[in-house]
Parts: C-alpha cells; sequence; structure tokens
C-alpha cells in the first residue's frame, strides 16, 4: 500500500534554472553552459567556431574544429548571495519596505572535460568527441539563526535559539558522446547522445541552542517540554539518457543560422525520505479551488518524479566588417515548461553576445540574457506557478599561450526578485505557546505583552532577493 | 627613337606586371598564399580585408601585426589595391553622420519620438532650397531668425549652393547654420530607390520610481475609524503592491520597427510591454490591437500652382502647432518647455511611435503647406483611459457611472485586475479583530473608459516672410459624460475617511475641482471645444511669438474673453554670441485642456490631493493624477533666459530667471538657474551650475515658503583623445515650513503648540564618471556617486537617462557599453546597482512589523539593479 506524505517543506517543486541556490535544492540547476567564451558573450552559442564546449548548446558546432585533435578544461564558480526579508509596515500601516533577516552566501565549483578527433572524407569533415560534465547540480546551503526578542529595541544582539540548515549537494552527470559533420563549410549536423547519471543528499536541521534548552528548564513546565533538534533527509538517485541535435547553415560569408533540440528527460528515480522509500513519498496539493474558495481538484507529484523539459535554441552568427574584428551572436530558446507541470507555460530566454578583437589579439566579450524560469507556490494549500526572471550581464576575455593553448575567462552577473514563503514557520519555536519561555515579555504602551509568534504566510511572504556571479575559465588545446 | 622605343618597351612590360599582381582587395585565400608569405601571414591578410575593411593602399598592411616592413618590401611589387566597397549611398552616410545619430539617441528620452524626424532627415536631407518656412524650423536648434535669413536669401533669388552660402546668409547664427548644415542638401535629394528599415529594441528592468512604489504600497484596507484604535492589518496584499506581486516583475521591452522609402512613404509600428506585463512582447492579442502603435505616413513636394508640401498620415500621428496651448499630444510633461534648444517642438503632423499612450491620436491627419499658407485637418478615434466614479450610488463602478477625468498611469493593469483588486480591499474580512472597512472603493482608473472622437485643425497664413497667423482648434466628443462634483462633494468622494475630507480639502485643490465637466447644471453637452490663434514675426534679429486659446466652456465659443483661456508670448533675440529670450505666459484654473503643453514651471495638481495625500485618498491609484500629470499647472509668469559667450574661455551656457505665481492659491515663485563653462585648454573644462528657488505666500508671516538651493561644480579632463574623467560635487539644501507634529515646542506643557524655526536639509553628492574609447566604435562609460542627503534630493544625468537620488544616504554605480558592431547595427548595455538607506530605518525601532515572525533584523537597507539593453538595426 502507497502512503502518502505531506511534506511541509514548500517551494519543493520548482522550475529549473541556471544558477545555484536553495530555490532549487531539489529540483536542481540545469547547467546548460560551461564555455568561458559562450558565457561571456550573454550564453550565446547556437552558431560558434569558437570553442569545443559550445557543442553542448548545439552539437552541429563541433563540425566547425580546424583542427585535427583537441581537448577542453573548464571550471565553473559560482557565488549566489541570497537576502530574505520579511515586510515591514511604517507607522502610517502602509507597507513601506523589507528588513533582512537572514543573508547567505555560497561557492560552489564544477569541472568538465571534453576531447575531440577530427576525419576528413571526400567533401566532409567528421568530428567525434567524449565529454564528461556536470548537466543538473543540486549544491545548495542556507543558513538562519533564529534569535528571540530580547533586547531587540536597543539593536543589540538578541541569544540565539536555534540554528536552522538546508544543505544540499549533488549533481547528475553527463558522459556524453558527440559526432558532427561538416559539408563544405556550408551545413553542419551534429548529435549527441549522453548517459545521465548522479545523487543528490538534500538535508534539513533545526538544532536548538544550549541557551534555548536552559530557557525553556526554566520555564513554567520544565519537565513536559523537551527540546529535541530536527533533522529530515531526501536521499535520491538519478538515471536518464539525453538527446541532442542540432544544424547550422551558412547563410552567406558573414552570417550564419544554427538550430539545436534537446528533448524532455524523464529520469529514473530512487531514494529515500526520511526513511521511507521514495516511491511512496508524494506531495499533495490543491491545484484548482472552486468559485468559494473550496478546493476541489486535488493534484500531487511523486519525489520519484524528476523531468527536464525540451529546450528549443535557435540562433543567428553575424561576423561584420569592422575598425576591430567582431562577432554578434544572438540566440533564442524556447523551454517547454508544460511538460514539466500543467501550471507552468512554455517560455522564451533571449541571449545576445558580442565578440570585439583590439589590437594583440586581445578580446573584450560582453553579452546580455534574459530568462525565466517556475517555481510552484503554495497559497493555502492551493498551488499556483510563479515565474520568475533572471536578466544577466556578462563580460570577459581571453588569451593564447604557445600557439596552441587558448585560456578564456568569462563572468556573468544575475540577479532576481521573487516572493517565498518563510522556509522555517515560525510557530515551530512557539508551538502556540508551549515554548513561551523562550521569548520575553515585552512593553507597549507601559503595558506588559507577551509575543505571539505565529507562522506567516503569503500574507506576509519573504522577498527574496538573489545575486549571482558566475565565474567560468576555461582552457583549450588545440592540434 | 630608341629612347621611344625604349619607353614602349617598358610600359608594355609594367603593364604586363601590373596585370599579374595580386589585387589584395579581390584575391581569394588561396591567391594570397602564392605571395612570398607565410600562411599565418596570408590568412591574415585574408582576415583583414573580410574583418576589418578594405585596403585602401599598400601600406594599410602595416594595419597587420604579423607583416613587417621587410615582408611589406617584398611583397609591394607584387600586389596592387583596387578601390572597392561594398557599402551602398546610405551605409557611406551613416559612417558620415554616425557620431550625430548618436547623440540624437542619447537625448530621446527628453524628445519622445522626434529624434526619428531628424535621424530621417539626417540620412536623407532635403533641399535647403525648396523646403516651407516652419519644416526648416522643425530641424533641431534652428530658431525663427535663422529660418527667415534663408527664406530671405531665396526670395531675392538667390540659390543656396553650400555651406559657406548657407553661413553668409545675412542674419544667420554661427551656431544656426552649423546645426543645420547635416539635416539638408543643396539641390534635389539624389533618388536613391531604397527602403530604409529601422528596428530598435529597448529592454530594461528598471525598479519602479520612489513615488510609484510609494502609490503602489500604501495601504487600501483600513479598519473602522470610529474605533478607539484604528489600525489596519499588517499584509502585504493591503496593497496594490502586494496584491499584484509587484516585487517580481520589473521588464519593460518595446519593440519599435520604421520603415522609410525616400522621404516619401514612411511607416512604423511600435510595442511596448510595460512592467508588470508577464511576457517579453504584449500579452495577448488584443491588447496588442488596444495598444500597439502603427503609422503609415506619404510626404511629398508637389508642384502645382506653385510649391506644395504635403503629408498624409494615418494610424497614430503627433499633432503639435504654436506654443502648444491647444494641441500637443504627449502623456510627458517637461518643465520649462521653452520649444527651443533642447525643448524644441516640431510642429504639424509627425508619425507617432512614442512611448505615449493617454494621449495618442489615432486616425487620419492631412498637413498642407504652401510657401505662404498651411492648412491641417486631424481626426483621431481611441478609447482613454480615465477615472470612473460611482457617480449613481448603486454601489459598483459600471458604464452607467461618470468619468472624472483622464489619467496617464503607470502601470495599465487590467479592468478585470482592477476590479478584482478593489474587491478584495472593499471585503477584505480579519478573522481576528472586528473589522469594518470605511474604504470602499467607489473610484477608480479604468482602462479604455471613454471612446474620445476628436476633430481638430489648423490654418495659418504667412503674408511675408518670418510672420504667420495662425488658427488651431479642435473638438473632443465623448461617450460618457465628465462629471466634476462640487469641491465639497470632491473632496468626500476623493479622501477616503469623510470625518477627516474638508479638513485635508486645501486651497491648492481649487485645480481639481475646476476640472472640465461636460455636465453641469447650466448645460448638458458630450463634448470638449478648444480653439487658439498663435502668431509669430521676426524683426532683424528678434522673433517675436505668441498663442491664446480658450476653452468652451459657459461662453460662446466665437466670443473672446467669456471663457477660460491661456496665453503665452515670447520673444527671442540672437547675436553671434548671446541670445535672449523671455516669455510670458498667463494659464487660467478652468482651462483644461488635456491636450495642453506650453510653458510651465511646475505640472498640473502639484501640491494638491493627488501629489501630497497619497496614503489619504479613496484609491491611491489616483496619485497617478499628479505623478503623470502632463499638462501645465495654472500660473501666470515671467521668464528671462540666455546664453552669452563672453570670453574665448568662458560661456554661460544656460541662466534664466523665472517669476510666478500659482493660481490656485496665489503662492509665488523664483527661480535661478545659472550655467558657467571656464574653457582654460580644450582638454580642460570646469563647469559651475547654481540653482536657487523660493515659494512664499505674500503674507510673509505664513509658514508656507520653503527655499531650495543647489550649486555643482564640475571638472572636465580630457586625458587623452580616447579618454574623459568628469569630476563632480553637488551640495544641495531645502528649508521648508515648520510642521507642528515635527517642530513644535510648547513653552508650557499643555499650552498651544507654536512651531518654530525652519526645517532645513542638506545633502551632498560626488561623483565620477569615467568615458573610454578603444576606438570610434567601441566605448565604454563608468560613474560611482556617493551621497549624504537627509530631506534634499538630486537629479542626476546618466549617459542617456536621468536618475533620481532621494534616499538618505547612498552610493550607486552603473556603466555603459556602447559598440557599434556593423555600419548598420548597435548595442548598449547598461547595469546599474544603487543601494541606499531609508527612512525606514530611523523608525525601526517603532515599526509595526508583523505580530508574528522574526524580531531580528540583520539590516535594512534597499537595492536595485537595472540592466538595459538597446538594439538597433539600420538598413
Amino acid at each position: 500500500m502507497r502512503k502518502i506524505v505531506i511534506v511541509t517543506t514548500l517551494l519543493l517543486i520548482t522550475g529549473s534554472l541556471l544558477s545555484y541556490s536553495i530555490l532549487e535544492s531539489v529540483s536542481g540547476n540545469y547547467i546548460k553552459n560551461l564555455d568561458a567564451r559562450s558565457a561571456a558573450m550573454g550564453q550565446t552559442g547556437v552558431v560558434s567556431t569558437g570553442r569545443l564546449f559550445d557543442m553542448f548548446i548545439n552539437p552541429a558546432n563541433l563540425a566547425s574544429a580546424k583542427s585535427n585533435t583537441g581537448f577542453q578544461l573548464g571550471m565553473n564558480f559560482v557565488n549566489d548571495t541570497e537576502n530574505r526579508s520579511l515586510p515591514m509596515y511604517n507607522s502610517f500601516d502602509a507597507y513601506s519596505g523589507e528588513g533582512t533577516y537572514v543573508s547567505n552566501e555560497n561557492v560552489f565549483a564544477d569541472f568538465s572535460f571534453a576531447a575531440y578527433y577530427k576525419y576528413e572524407i571526400m567533401d566532409f569533415d567528421l568530428v567525434a568527441a567524449l565529454s564528461y560534465r556536470p548537466q543538473i547540480s543540486f549544491d545548495a546551503n542556507y543558513f538562519e539563526e533564529v534569535r528571540n526578542n530580547d533586547n531587540s529595541n536597543n539593536n543589540d544582539f538578541p541569544p540565539i535559539l536555534a540554528n536552522n540548515y538546508i544543505e544540499s549537494e549533488g549533481a547528475v552527470n553527463a558522459a556524453a558522446f558527440s559526432l558532427a559533420a561538416d559539408y563544405r563549410d556550408f551545413i553542419n549536423v551534429g548529435f549527441e547522445i549522453a548517459q545521465l547519471d548522479g545523487d543528490a543528499k538534500w538535508e534539513r536541521k533545526i538544532n536548538w541552542t544550549d541557551d534555548a534548552i536552559d530557557k525553556l528548564l526554566m520555564g513554567p513546565n520544565p519537565d513536559s517540554l523537551v527540546l529535541e533538534n530536527y533533522y529530515s533527509k531526501l536521499k535520491r538517485e538519478f538515471k536518464g539518457m539525453q538527446f541532442k541535435v542540432g544544424a547550422n547553415i551558412t547563410i552567406s560569408p558573414r552570417i550564419a543560422a544554427g538550430f539545436s533540440f534537446v528533448p524532455k528527460v524523464d529520469f529514473d528515480v530512487t531514494g529515500t525520505l526520511d526513511s521511507l522509500d521514495i516511491e511512496d513519498a508524494v506531495y499533495m496539493y490543491y491545484s484548482q479551488p472552486d468559485s468559494l474558495g473550496n478546493a476541489v481538484a486535488v493534484d500531487s507529484t511523486m519525489y520519484s518524479e524528476f523531468i527536464t523539459p525540451a529546450r528549443m535554441k535557435a540562433g543567428i552568427c553575424f561576423q561584420p566588417q569592422n575598425i576591430m574584428k567582431t562577432n554578434f551572436n544572438c540566440d533564442v530558446e524556447l523551454v517547454k515548461w508544460s511538460e514539466v507541470n500543467d501550471l507552468y507555460d512554455d517560455e522564451f530566454n533571449f541571449f545576445v553576445g558580442i565578440e570585439h578583437v583590439l589590437k594583440h589579439s586581445i578580446p573584450i566579450r560582453i553579452g546580455f540574457s534574459y530568462e525565466t524560469s517556475y517555481g510552484l507556490q503554495n497559497h493555502n494549500g492551493f498551488v499556483f506557478s510563479d515565474k520568475i526572471t533572471k536578466p544577466s550581464f556578462t563580460a570577459g576575455t581571453g588569451f593564447t599561450l604557445l600557439d596552441r593553448f587558448t585560456v578564456d575567462i568569462g563572468l556573468q552577473y544575475s540577479y532576481r526578485k521573487y516572493e517565498a514563503l518563510d522556509l522555517f514557520m515560525d510557530n515551530y519555536y512557539w508551538q502556540d505557546g508551549d515554548y513561551e519561555a523562550l521569548w520575553n515579555v515585552y512593553y507597549e504602551g507601559g503595558v506588559i505583552s507577551s509575543p505571539i509568534i505565529q507562522d506567516r504566510g503569503w500574507e506576509n511572504p519573504d522577498t527574496v532577493k538573489e545575486r549571482f556571479v558566475n565565474l567560468k575559465t576555461s582552457i583549450s588545446f588545440n592540434w | 627613337m630608341k629612347k621611344r622605343f625604349l619607353l614602349i618597351i617598358l610600359s608594355c612590360l609594367s603593364l604586363t606586371l601590373f596585370a599579374a599582381r595580386i589585387d589584395l582587395n579581390k584575391a581569394s585565400l588561396e591567391e594570397l598564399k602564392t605571395l612570398p608569405v607565410t600562411q599565418q601571414q596570408a590568412e591574415d591578410i585574408f582576415n583583414y580585408r573580410f574583418y576589418i575593411d578594405y585596403f585602401q593602399s599598400i601600406y594599410d598592411l602595416t594595419e597587420i601585426e604579423s607583416i613587417d616592413q621587410v615582408t611589406l618590401n617584398k611583397i609591394k611589387p607584387l600586389v596592387s589595391v583596387s578601390h572597392y566597397t561594398d557599402k551602398d549611398e546610405a551605409a557611406l552616410r551613416r559612417d558620415e553622420i554616425y557620431y550625430l545619430i548618436e547623440r540624437l539617441g542619447s537625448n530621446e528620452g527628453l524628445q519622445e519620438g522626434m529624434s526619428d524626424v531628424w535621424e530621417d532627415y539626417l540620412m536623407t536631407p532635403r533641399n535647403i532650397n525648396k523646403m516651407p518656412f516652419s519644416e526648416i524650423l522643425n530641424m533641431p536648434n534652428t530658431s525663427a531668425i535663422d529660418v527667415a535669413a534663408i527664406l530671405k536669401r531665396r526670395a531675392n533669388g538667390d540659390t543656396l549652393a553650400n555651406y559657406r552660402d548657407l553661413r553668409f546668409s545675412p542674419g544667420i547664427s554661427y551656431y544656426g547654420a552649423k546645426n543645420l548644415q547635416h539635416y539638408i542638401y543643396y539641390k534635389d535629394e539624389p533618388s536613391d530607390n531604397k527602403v530604409f528599415v529601422d528596428y530598435q529594441m529597448k529592454f530594461s528592468s528598471s525598479p519602479f520610481a520612489g513615488d510609484e512604489s510609494e502609490m503602489y504600497k500604501e495601504t487600501m484596507i483600513r479598519y473602522d475609524t470610529s474605533s478607539s484604535q484604528p489600525n489596519t492589518p499588517s499584509i502585504k496584499k493591503q496593497s496594490y503592491w502586494g496584491y499584484f506581486n509587484m516585487e517580481s516583475y520589473r521588464t519593460e521591452v518595446m519593440n519599435k520597427i520604421r520603415l522609410r522609402y525616400l522621404n516619401n512613404w514612411k511607416a512604423g509600428l511600435m510595442t511596448n510591454s510595460d512592467k508588470m506585463d508577464t511576457s517579453f512582447f504584449m500579452d495577448s492579442k488584443s491588447k496588442f490591437a488596444d495598444d500597439a502603435k502603427y503609422y503609415v505616413g506619404y510626404e511629398s513636394e508637389i508642384d502645382l500652382l506653385g510649391y506644395n508640401y504635403l503629408k498624409l498620415y494615418a494610424g497614430n500621428y503627433r499633432a503639435t502647432f504654436g506654443e502648444g496651448l491647444v494641441m500637443e499630444n504627449t502623456d510627458y510633461y517637461s518643465p520649462r518647455k521653452t520649444g527651443y534648444g533642447f525643448n524644441k517642438r516640431i510642429t504639424g503632423i509627425i508619425g507617432d511611435i512614442s512611448r505615449t499612450q493617454e494621449y495618442s491620436l489615432r486616425g487620419v491627419a492631412v498637413d498642407w503647406k504652401r510657401d505662404n499658407m498651411n492648412a491641417v485637418v486631424f481626426l483621431s478615434q481611441d478609447k482613454k483611459d480615465a477615472i470612473v466614479y460611482d457617480s449613481n450610488n448603486n454601489g459598483k463602478l459600471d458604464d452607467e457611472d461618470n468619468v472624472l477625468s483622464y489619467i496617464t498611469l503607470s502601470e495599465r493593469f487590467s479592468n478585470d485586475d482592477l476590479e478584482s483588486a478593489e474587491e478584495f480591499f472593499n471585503t477584505y474580512l480579519d478573522e481576528e479583530l472586528p473589522y469594518v472597512n470605511d474604504n470602499i472603493v467607489n473610484i477608480a482608473p479604468r482602462l479604455d473608459a471613454v471612446e474620445e472622437n476628436l476633430i481638430g485643425g489648423h490654418v495659418e497664413y504667412s503674408p511675408f516672410i518670418g510672420t504667420h497667423l495662425g488658427l488651431t482648434g479642435y473638438e473632443a466628443t465623448y461617450d460618457r459624460n465628465f462629471v466634476v462634483p462640487d469641491a465639497d462633494s470632491l473632496a468626500h468622494l476623493l479622501i477616503a475617511f469623510d470625518d477627516d475630507a474638508e479638513a485635508k480639502w486645501k486651497m491648492t485643490d481649487a485645480e481639481i475641482s475646476s476640472m472640465y465637466s461636460t455636465l453641469t447644471s447650466e448645460y448638458d453637452r458630450n463634448y470638449r471645444r478648444v480653439v487658439g490663434f498663435d502668431w509669430r514675426t521676426v524683426l532683424n534679429n528678434t522673433s517675436f511669438q505668441g498663442e491664446y486659446a480658450e476653452m468652451e466652456v459657459d461662453g460662446s465659443l466665437h466670443k473672446i474673453g467669456d471663457d477660460p483661456s491661456a496665453l503665452l508670448m515670447s520673444s527671442y533675440t540672437q547675436f553671434e554670441n548671446l541670445s535672449l529670450l523671455t516669455i510670458y505666459r498667463d494659464y487660467d484654473l478652468e482651462f483644461d485642456n488635456p491636450y495642453h503643453r506650453s510653458f510651465s514651471e511646475s505640472q498640473r495638481y502639484d501640491d494638491t490631493e493627488f501629489d501630497k495625500l497619497t496614503y489619504g485618498l479613496n484609491n491611491t491609484l489616483l496619485t497617478d493624477m499628479y505623478l503623470n500629470a502632463s499638462q501645465p499647472s495654472a500660473e501666470k509668469g515671467f521668464y528671462i533666459q540666455t546664453r552669452y559667450q563672453f570670453h574665448r574661455m568662458f560661456t554661460l551656457t544656460k541662466a534664466y530667471i523665472d517669476f510666478w505665481e500659482r493660481k490656485s492659491d496665489a503662492r509665488r515663485g523664483v527661480r535661478f538657474e545659472a550655467k558657467l563653462e571656464f574653457k582654460p585648454i580644450h582638454q580642460l573644462r570646469f563647469r559651475l551650475r547654481n540653482k536657487i528657488q523660493q515659494k512664499r505666500y505674500d503674507e510673509l508671516l505664513d509658514r508656507g515658503r520653503s527655499t531650495a538651493g543647489e550649486t555643482q561644480l564640475e571638472c572636465i579632463v580630457y586625458l587623452s583623445n580616447f579618454d574623459k574623467l568628469t569630476l563632480g560635487f553637488t551640495h544641495a539644501s531645502v528649508d521648508q515650513p515648520p510642521y507642528l507634529s515635527i517642530l513644535a515646542n510648547p513653552a508650557i506643557a499643555g499650552a498651544p503648540d507654536m512651531a518654530q524655526a525652519v526645517s532645513h536639509s542638506n545633502g551632498d553628492l560626488i561623483g565620477v564618471d569615467y568615458v573610454h574609447n578603444f576606438n570610434e566604435n567601441l566605448k565604454v562609460i563608468g560613474a560611482f556617486a556617493i551621497w549624504k542627503a537627509y530631506g534634499a534630493s538630486f537629479w542626476d544625468f546618466e549617459d542617456v537617462e536621468l536618475d533620481f537620488d532621494q534616499s538618505d544616504r547612498g552610493y550607486k554605480y552603473w556603466f555603459n557599453i556602447h559598440s557599434r558592431i556593423a555600419n548598420n547595427l548597435f548595442i548598449s548595455l547598461k547595469y546599474k546597482y544603487k543601494q541606499f538607506m531609508t527612512r525606514e530605518l530611523e523608525f525601526r525601532d517603532y515599526n509595526e512589523i508583523p505580530t508574528t515572525g522574526e524580531y531580528y533584523f540583520q539590516r535594512v537597507e534597499s537595492n536595485e539593479h537595472y540592466l538595459r539593453l538597446q538594439l538597433d538595426m539600420k538598413f
């Protein structure tokens, strides 16, 4: 018999994004781009003759390899700063802004590798490549202190009651074989087949401090209440197969266009949620209220379900005459979010990038991207989809060593802002008044009052502001 | 004989050798590889030609890093360079005037679509020897005196043959001729059968401006005020901001395409997806049809009984006449719009794909010009956003209700969304506290609430050069009544709580109660009519111009002086190094012409409930009436402006003084501003700007006196031909009247309060800008500013836009990269980060955080990210 578990952790099922954040700690961060040059050019690269890693965007790019063999090694560092705020109201009762109650900053790193070999046959160049790279990352960390109201009016530091943690780690890696063909520098076609394999561990902890334990012991019911730390763990293993196809065509000596397609991937997931087999763990919600606001449609998502949506990407590359050598790339991507959840709409992402080569062959790369993703939000049991947009600007450069080595550096700076529920609901530290001893009385208008700690729902959600700095470096060797 | 034979042989030999030379501009890579160069050098030569430029001479090879002098000497006898380019006339012209196009683009935000017109003239200049007066006057920075000088020469039978001819036309100024030269030809334009295509995409993720965000964040749910402790629920959804989840989406995207065939056929389409739209483009097809702007136009010179110039436009168009008293249809207000310099008006009809939405005209327009006359007829049918109120008291806002006024909304939420929000606010119940909502929303903006059918025209006669008399008028008919209740009823309608309404109603609110009604106790009509006449005459180096307009209210349309009126008269005198502009204006309070955009010091509804009482309004969205007001305030005053270069090194670039009186409450104001530039050497400039403004009532004992001052010093250094550094310091101060609640200091406890002192605020801003040009096609601008401004505020000009820094303390940095990717493709990418402390910090101890939840804040601060991308393609 299948057991049903309704987990109170919200924002559990979210759309995939590019960067590393607690928002995607369960759904994973889909890594589309690993090349430093492409990253610096607004993550464009459907049509690119630049680097081997461009085949990750469009396998047809592989056929543009000029040398007979080579490899590329890439490193990806992500710095994520997340500020969670709660609403503040001024003395005229208007919502006036946010007060930040927790900040988190994390750094993560990934590595990737690819090598190729070119073989010429008649009018065709055939290029084959092997690569190993992270495809989805689950790396994220969240730490929050829960402090009581002692001395808070004097801007002093009130004591810590508990430390809250969400720790997530793991990745799905892709071991891929790619093959591409070029016909007379006119048309390129390519495909990739990748074995996706990986695991992820997600832990949620609440650790009470000695101070909190002492306070409760000194309270009115010292014997009946014992503070126990909370611990929950989700462990998953993923297996899947991903295909990717693409084509490039040279429209004129200066303009080339390309297209790539990745179908959706439905993973086989095994694992445990605490002591429960993941096959039996279900996240339930009401997806449609009736006109009176009552629940009518119950929907659910299996923890064992894990889907990455299909992505179609088209782009052009323009190489104009300029007083400095110039490349201009422009890509559009359609993500079929509706394949992940009925509540999502399919969305377009936009990417623009420029490369100017200054004197002494120093390139300057700049770019822009605009991406949309989804998060599921739970509102009084009803789940609705919340679209989150993320604009980015990018920049980078590179240099050549010993003629055959090329080093690229790319920087992507992005930010986003969205509303979310508290990750650790506050009544847990109040327990409907049972933990009153943890909190201090306060004076309001000369009257002694006792605080009431309640959960904040969607009437006063958190505002989450995130900033991502993504540094990519890669070294290419061609021979 | 022998010598001649030898010469012939040598010539033949050299010709043979020359024929065998490899043309660097045409040779294939394989042919280049046959030269005595390495394979890499051959590829470098080929790549230079492909990526950089065609060779103009053999010596261009030295631009290639791998080609040294020895190699050059080696291949010099073996190669040739033919004249070759693949650029058409338009591309070459674009190269020539690129810096002017860039300059126009940087001013576009202020010009609202006019830069498109000027860019067309830059690309395809028109014949100065045929253009009529008003068309020349429409060119940037050209004065009527300059135009009269040109026309007088033409009238004498002269033909302007070149710039020198133009420059030495008697009476024309140096700057007039210099500015005009790029927009004109001296003969008929070449008939290059080319379709010009201009595409522009602008993306920006700008945060909501301070006033806008305050409006949306203000509470719409209020508890029963009769309760001993009136309170509002501290929930985020109590405001439009929370209800519409305005934290998340802040993306604005504009797509614009213009097509042009010569200077004759023109077409344009613009879509603007505003911040709250959830898609990159417009949300739905119906929204596209309603809100997209488009036009098709035909302009031509016709030789029929003399010179004629005809313009026909269908779709959206701009119509501007005279001084803008009767008709100038833009949503955007510009203070002190003199009609000169950067505040130029383009009069007549032009196609309109600007961001103007509320006051856009959609229909057909004909503009016919001859040497001495001009006639324009325009028709428009468009639905306008308006404020609807529950005039029949049936508890709902519907089609049966009257409207109060036009309104330009900061965000155009759909009517369904607005109704849902109002229902939520009206019916909000708190489970824990007994709750009665005193504030039932019975007045609200609605999209496309009124259909406006507008017919208008303008006729102008010029008896002699530089002089004209014109008549402009329009009638707008509506499918609903505009009804403005009397002041008492209006106070109760607009202000949330009945008990406070009359106390909060001020003299300045006469500007609200004097809005136009189509239904009063004296008449019942469905229209608004405005007529006016304008004039101009040029005498020597001075031009005199003006406009007088009346709006039909309770008088007769044909009788002067019996209806609310507006008058503007100005004169402009120009010498070689000095210009002097004087303007007198007098606008009646009841002159409520929604298309009035003439010179004024402040916009309509300044200091009224719409400006100062957001928190007390029945519906906070009414604040948009002030925030986006485009009509001038009812005022009369006298303005003098000058520009004077009194020394080779010193120029008073702009100095003006304005004295005016606001009609609603007779408050008087004076404002003085001067900008002085000192340029000891070309590479070094100092700029000093000082502004001081005082507003007060005649009664000196009255507490309503405020003084604001600002002093700015800038030092601009050209470090090299590629680098420019600007250092700036600004000091601002504001003295405001004392408010009892803040500065009261009773002598004895319990004694009546007496306001003391003056509230003085001041602030400083330090900024640094750095511009680096990598070359003529790639430019990076970076800037940093830090300020401390308790109560004062700063306007900061950032590259192509203005930023308003009002917060107490803060800093910002931004950079902008301009790249000309190709002759016809331009990109500009800007990022800005701003962090500031807000007043929230001060009342942090007293604020009402939600009664539940965390008690500890790490910090209270605000930050903003802003990203802007502009892409221009021109073919």
